[in-house]
């Protein structure tokens, strides 16, 4: 990975990690001191590399994993903070990622009920919960939003 | 998806007609969270290949063809 890459990627997820939300394009390029052209270019190329998702318009992150730029059924809470995940992994991949403690709210697809999950001491805490992953390794990229 | 319990999985497969994708426990998941996520926030941090990838699932114990990634595979 690139110099520039390597530095757009730390600050996209530093922003995820203080703000729970992505940055812009503008917001990058003033941050690390270069042109709109030139992050829209590495935001591309990050997309192209599956490091982060894009949005139908090309220029806004939907993901950049374990984070998720929109609201979704998998909700974290850790250290104070709350973010949203883009699935059940990547709801447990945030305090894996942080090495944290967390609190996991979703819902059961089947029964709507509430579903918590508790990341402690660097172990998993809940009930019967299981997790189903729906679509083959392969095909995640196919469409990464639906996966 | 997380789901209440398999019993759960089996009747909302049924009732969407889709097919039963893979199951993990959450200490499958969480381990396999750990293993894919610990290190994202490091400067160096690189996107695994899909050889690589493969090779993590496997030593998760994910040896069924739903986690193949490698061309060599599909």
């Amino acid at each position: 990975m690139a110099e520039l890459e390597r530095f757009v990627r730390l600050y996209i997820y530093g922003q995820f990690l203080e703000y729970a939300r992505p940055p812009t394009v503008e917001q990058t390029a003033e941050a690390l001191h270069t042109t709109r052209d030139v992050i829209r270019g590495v935001f591309e190329k990050l997309a192209r590399d599956r490091v982060l998702a894009l949005e139908p318009d090309g220029r806004s992150i939907r993901m950049a994993m374990p984070f998720s730029a929109v609201p979704t059924p998998f909700e974290v809470r850790a250290i104070q903070y709350k973010w949203y995940a883009n699935c059940a992994w990547d709801a447990l991949g945030i305090p894996a990622m942080l090495n944290c403690d967390a609190r996991i709210t979703s819902k059961c697809p089947d029964c709507d009920e509430q579903l918590t999950l508790a990341v402690m001491d660097g172990d998993v805490v809940g009930h019967t919960e299981v997790v189903h992953f729906t679509v083959p390794a392969a095909r995640w990229w196919k469409n990464i939003v639906f996966t | 998806m997380l789901f209440r319990s398999e019993e759960h999985i089996d009747k909302w497969c049924e009732q969407k007609g889709a097919p039963r994708g893979a199951v993990l426990s959450l200490e499958e998941s969480w381990q396999l969270a750990k293993g894919w996520y610990h290190d994202r926030l490091r400067p160096d941090w690189r996107r695994k290949t899909p050889e690589e990838a493969e090779a993590f699932f496997n030593e998760h114990g994910l040896t069924d063809p739903f986690w193949r990634l490698s061309v060599k595979n599909e």
